[in-house]
C-alpha cells in the first residue's frame, strides 16, 4: 500500500509545485490570484456545463495518451500525436463524406477503422525511418506534425472543401448527423464506451501481452533485449503503429463527435498535452485515465478563463508546461538517486 | 588519538562508515596505511571495499568518521580537495571520455596546471608527450581514447593520477579487465611506483594476484574490517580465504552434484562451425575461416587475450553478427542464416559477457528478467492474454533452483548483488537444461563463493550432456572446467590443448605473435 501512496505523492507533488510556481509568476506580473483560482474552479467544475467540458477534453486526451504510454515504455519519443490525430480525423471524415447514403452501423465502424489506420500509417513513417536509417524520431515525428497540418489545410481548401464556409478557417463539410457519436458538447455514452474499450485494449496490450513486456525490456535495456533474441525492429514498428492508431482513433472521435468536420488548425495542442498526461499517469493505463480527467479539466479552464479573468489562456499553458518540466526533473532525480544507491 | 600521525603513516582513517539508505555498507572502520608499500584490500562482493575507496577519494559522503592524508584532515567530500592532498583513484570502470584524444582527456581530468591562457592542439599534445614517454608508453597523444586497448587506457588513468603529484594511489579492481600478461605488466609498473615512494592501495579479488603483489593485506567482510593491514608473509593462504568467506563456509558445496540424467550419446556433435568468417568489428579482428566442434557432454574452453575475436565468436554463434561464408550447425541443423531467437528455440542459450549491460535489465522486476524471452509460451492461444501468474511461478521455480537470494519477485534486478545477478542469469538460461550453452566470462568480477557456484552449475550441465563453449580470460577457470582448450589470437584458433593442461604453453600461445 505504501508503494501506492509514495507514487501518488510523486505525481501530486510536482503538480502542486507547478501551480504554486505559476501563481507566484501571475502574482508578480500583477494578476489577481483569487480571480485566477476562481476562474480555474469555475472553468473546470463549478460553472454550468463546465464539468461536461472537462470530460469532453478528457476523452481525446485519454485515448491519445494510451498510445503515448506505449511509445514511452518502448523508449521511443514519438511526439507526433498531433499530426496523427489530424490524419485520423481525415480518414474518418473521408469515409463519412464518401459514403453518405450507407447505414450508420457500417459507416461509423468503418470511419473509426480508417481513422485508426491513417493515424497508424502516419506514425509508421517515422517508425520505418527510425528502424531502417536510425533517423531521430523526435525530429521526424515533430516535422510530420507540420506536414500533416499542411496536408489538412490542402484537403480542407481543395478536395474536401466546404463551399459554405468563408473566412479564415477552412473546413470540410459537416458529416451526416446520423454518423455522429455525440452533439457539439462532445460527451455521450457512446464516446465514453469507446474510451473504456480503448483503455481495456491498451491495458491488455501493455500488461498482458508478450509485446507489452518485451517493449518494456527494449525500452529499459536494448542490449539485454538483443541478447535475449527479441526482435527489436519489429517491436519498434509495432509501437509506432499502436501509438498512431490510438491518436488516429482520437482524431476520428473528434470528427464523429463534437466537431462534426475537419477544421484547419483544430485541436491545437492535444497531442502534446497527452504526453504530459501519459507521464503524469506514470506510464500506466489507469493512471493515464485519471490524469486525462485532470488535464481535461485544465483544458476546459484554459478555454473558460479569459471570460472571467484578465489572464490570457496561455497563462495556464505555462502551468501545463511546468508540470511536464517538474515531473521530468523528478524522473531524472529519482534515477540519479537510484544509481547512487546501486554503486554499492 | 591525535590528528598528527606518525611519520610513516600516509593515510589514516578513524571510524569511517558508509550507509546507502538503510543498508550499512561499511561499519565504522579505523585503519592506517604506511608509506611506500603496496597495500591490498580484499573481500567478497558487497564487503564495502569500493565504498571505503570512494570515501577516501572524496566521491561519496561517509555516514561518519574522519580521515587524514599525510597528517592533514580531509574535511569535506570533495575530489579536488583530496587530490590536492595527494590522493587519487583509478576506477574499476574507466572515466576518460572515449571521444577525446589522449592529450585532451589527460588534460581534462588531471590536477596539473596548463601553462598559458589558451589551448592549442600542438602545445597540448607536446605537453603530455613528455609524461607518456616518461612512463615508457608508445601511444600517440593524438590517438582517440575509444580506439585504445583496455590496458593502455588503464595506464593512462595511472599517468593521469600521477601527473597530479599523487602520493597515494587507489586502484579499484585494476585487474578485472586485463589479460594475464597485462596483469603482470601492471604489477611490475606498480612495484616501480612503490620503489619510487608512491603508496598504493589495491582492491583485488583473486588470491593468486594478491599473493603476487601485496606488501600488506587487509580484509573486509560484510562491511567490517576483519583483518587490519598485516604483513603478507604473516598470513597463510588458508587463513586468508577463511577470513574472506567467513567461518564454516564450504566453497565446494555446489561444485559437484549428482547428474540427473545420463549423458546423451557422447559422440553427437551439438555445435559445429565450418570455415566461418566474419567482417571486422569495431574492437576486434575479423574471424578468418574458423572451424570447431563441440560434442555432447563437453566443455570447450576458449582462451585468449581479450580483443582477439572472442566477442565476435560469441556474436557469431548467437546470431547477433552475420557469418560471411561457411556454415554453422546446431544439433545437426544448419542455422547459419537463422536469427538469435530462432537459434534459442532450437536449444541455444547464452550467458553474456557483461551481466549489467547485456545480461539483465536493472530496472525490470526479477520475474520479467527471467521469463520475458519466452513470454509467448504463457498464453493459451495466439490472442489470449498472458498468464502472468504462470510466468511468475515459472520464474520463481527457476530462481529457487539456482539459489538466487531475493525478497520479492517484483524487486528490480538492480537490487541484487553481482553474484546473485549472475545466478539469475544462469536460472534464466540453464533452468530447462539446454543442449548447447555459450558462457562468456561467466565469473568475471564475482567473488570466490559465487565463482564456485557458477562452475558447479556448468559442470552439472555438462554431466547432463550439454555442449558448452566457455570463453574466459581467467586461465584458472578454463583449466578447472574445460575438456579441451583452444587459444584464439588475431581472429584465428591458433592452438588446441588437451588435459593435463600446461599453463605456460597456453599462456605462450595466447601472447605468441604479439610479443
Amino acid at each position: 500500500m505504501s508503494r501506492w501512496i509514495r507514487s501518488g505523492i510523486r505525481v501530486v507533488a510536482p503538480i502542486a509545485a507547478a501551480f504554486i510556481l505559476g501563481f507566484v509568476l501571475f502574482a508578480s506580473a500583477g494578476y489577481d490570484i483569487g480571480e485566477v483560482i476562481n476562474g480555474l474552479w469555475q472553468g473546470a467544475l463549478a460553472a454550468p456545463g463546465s464539468a461536461e467540458q472537462s470530460l469532453r477534453w478528457a476523452i481525446p486526451l485519454s485515448v491519445i495518451s494510451f498510445g503515448i504510454v506505449i511509445t514511452l515504455r518502448t523508449g521511443e519519443f514519438n511526439i507526433g500525436a498531433q499530426g496523427q490525430i489530424l490524419l485520423g480525423g481525415f480518414g474518418a471524415v473521408s469515409v463519412a463524406l464518401l459514403l453518405p447514403d450507407w447505414s450508420p452501423y457500417l459507416v461509423i465502424p468503418l470511419a473509426l477503422l480508417f481513422g485508426i489506420i491513417f493515424g497508424a500509417l502516419w506514425s509508421a513513417i517515422a517508425g520505418f525511418l527510425k528502424v531502417w536509417f536510425n533517423a531521430d524520431e523526435v525530429i521526424n515525428t515533430l516535422m510530420l506534425n507540420f506536414i500533416a497540418a499542411l496536408l489538412i489545410q490542402w484537403v480542407t481548401t481543395g478536395p474536401l472543401k466546404d463551399d459554405a464556409t468563408r473566412g479564415e478557417t477552412a473546413s470540410t463539410p459537416r458529416v451526416d448527423q446520423t454518423f455522429r457519436l455525440s452533439d457539439g458538447a462532445g460527451v455521450s455514452i457512446e464516446l465514453i464506451a469507446i474510451v473504456l474499450i480503448a483503455a481495456a485494449l491498451a491495458w491488455i496490450i501493455i500488461e498482458r501481452s508478450p509485446f507489452g513486456l518485451k517493449s518494456k525490456l527494449v525500452g529499459s535495456s536494448p542490449r539485454v533485449a538483443a541478447w535475449q533474441g527479441l526482435q527489436i525492429k519489429r517491436i519498434h514498428i509495432t509501437t509506432y503503429l499502436l501509438t498512431g492508431a490510438f491518436a488516429g482513433l482520437a482524431g476520428a472521435l473528434e470528427v464523429l463527435g463534437p466537431s462534426a468536420r475537419l477544421v484547419t488548425g483544430a485541436t491545437p495542442t492535444l497531442g502534446f498535452t497527452a504526453i504530459v498526461v501519459a507521464i503524469v499517469g506514470t506510464l500506466r493505463v489507469p493512471g493515464a485515465l485519471l490524469a486525462a480527467l485532470f488535464f481535461g479539466g485544465l483544458q476546459a479552464a484554459i478555454l473558460y478563463l479569459p471570460i472571467v479573468s484578465r489572464l490570457p489562456s496561455s497563462g495556464l499553458r505555462i502551468i501545463e508546461g511546468l508540470v511536464a518540466l517538474l515531473i521530468t526533473a523528478q524522473f531524472v532525480w529519482l534515477r540519479r538517486r537510484h544509481n547512487r544507491r546501486r554503486e554499492l | 588519538m591525535t590528528a598528527r600521525a606518525s611519520k610513516d603513516v600516509v593515510l589514516r582513517c578513524e571510524d569511517i562508515a558508509v550507509a546507502y539508505g538503510d543498508v550499512q555498507a561499511l561499519h565504522p572502520t579505523s585503519l592506517a596505511f604506511e608509506q611506500g608499500k603496496i597495500h591490498v584490500l580484499v573481500g567478497q562482493n558487497g564487503a564495502g571495499k569500493t565504498s571505503l575507496a570512494r570515501v577516501l577519494a572524496g566521491i561519496i559522503q561517509p555516514a561518519g568518521g574522519r580521515f587524514w592524508i599525510r597528517g592533514v584532515e580531509a574535511r569535506e567530500t570533495n575530489v579536488q580537495l583530496v587530490r590536492a592532498l595527494g590522493l587519487d583513484i583509478v576506477h574499476q570502470r574507466f572515466t576518460l571520455p572515449p571521444n577525446f584524444t589522449v592529450a585532451e582527456a589527460l588534460e581534462l581530468v588531471s590536477a596539473r596546471k596548463y601553462a598559458g591562457a589558451f589551448y592549442s592542439h600542438r602545445r597540448l599534445a607536446a605537453s603530455w608527450l613528455g609524461e607518456l614517454q616518461q612512463a615508457e608508453m608508445s601511444v600517440s597523444p593524438n590517438a582517440r581514447i575509444r580506439d585504445l586497448p583496455i590496458e593502455t587506457i588503464q595506464s593512462l588513468e595511472i599517468i593521469r593520477a600521477l601527473a597530479g603529484q599523487a602520493q597515494f594511489l587507489i586502484l579499484d579492481e585494476p585487474t578485472a579487465l586485463l589479460s594475464p600478461g597485462g596483469v603482470e605488466n601492471l604489477f611490475s609498473r606498480l612495484r616501480q611506483l612503490r620503489n619510487a615512494g608512491v603508496t598504493l592501495l589495491l582492491i583485488l579479488h583473486k588470491l593468486r594476484e594478491v599473493l603476487a603483489v601485496a606488501d600488506t593485506i587487509s580484509v573486509l567482510r560484510a562491511g567490517r574490517l576483519v583483518l587490519p593491514p598485516s604483513d603478507i608473509a604473516a598470513v597463510s593462504e588458508q587463513q586468508l580465504s577463511d577470513l574472506i568467506i567467513g567461518e564454516g563456509a564450504t566453497g565446494e558445496a555446489h561444485a559437484e552434484a549428482t547428474s540427473k540424467r545420463m549423458a546423451r550419446d557422447s559422440k553427437a556433435v551439438n555445435l559445429a562451425l565450418a570455415n566461418v568468417s566474419t567482417r571486422q568489428s569495431e574492437a576486434e579482428p575479423a574471424l578468418a575461416a574458423l572451424s570447431l566442434e563441440v560434442e555432447a557432454g563437453e566443455i570447450l574452453g576458449i582462451a585468449g587475450v581479450e580483443g582477439n575475436g572472442q566477442r565476435s565468436l560469441v556474436n557469431l554463434l548467437t546470431g547477433l553478427m552475420p557469418a560471411q561464408g561457411g556454415a554453422l550447425r546446431l544439433l545437426g541443423r544448419d542455422v547459419t542464416k537463422l536469427k538469435h531467437h530462432q537459434r534459442r528455440s532450437i536449444g541455444l542459450r547464452v550467458v553474456p559477457f557483461d551481466r549489467i549491460a547485456e545480461g539483465a535489465s536493472l530496472s525490470l522486476p526479477l520475474w520479467e528478467n527471467v521469463a520475458i524471452w519466452k513470454a509467448e509460451r504463457f498464453r493459451r492461444s495466439r490472442f489470449a492474454p498472458l498468464r502472468i501468474g504462470a510466468m511468475k511461478a515459472a520464474a520463481e521455480k527457476a530462481l529457487d533452483q539456482f539459489n538466487v537470494q531475493y525478497e520479492s519477485l517484483e524487486q528490480p534486478a538492480a537490487s541484487l548483488s553481482g553474484g546473485n545477478m549472475q545466478r539469475l542469469i544462469l536460472a534464466r538460461e540453464l533452468a530447462d537444461s539446454p543442449p548447447v550453452v555459450i558462457a562468456a566470462q561467466p565469473t568475471r568480477g564475482l567473488d570466490f563463493r559465487a565463482t564456485q557456484y557458477v562452475w558447479g552449475a556448468l559442470r552439472r550441465l555438462k554431466h547432463d550432456g550439454a555442449s558448452i563453449i566457455l570463453v574466459s580470460s581467467d586461465l584458472d577457470e578454463l583449466i578447472n572446467l574445460s575438456d579441451r582448450i583452444t587459444v584464439m589470437r588475431g581472429g584465428r584458433l591458433v592452438a588446441e590443448f588437451a588435459p593435463p593442461f600446461e599453463i605456460k604453453g597456453i599462456g605462450d600461445s595466447m601472447i605468441g605473435a604479439m610479443r
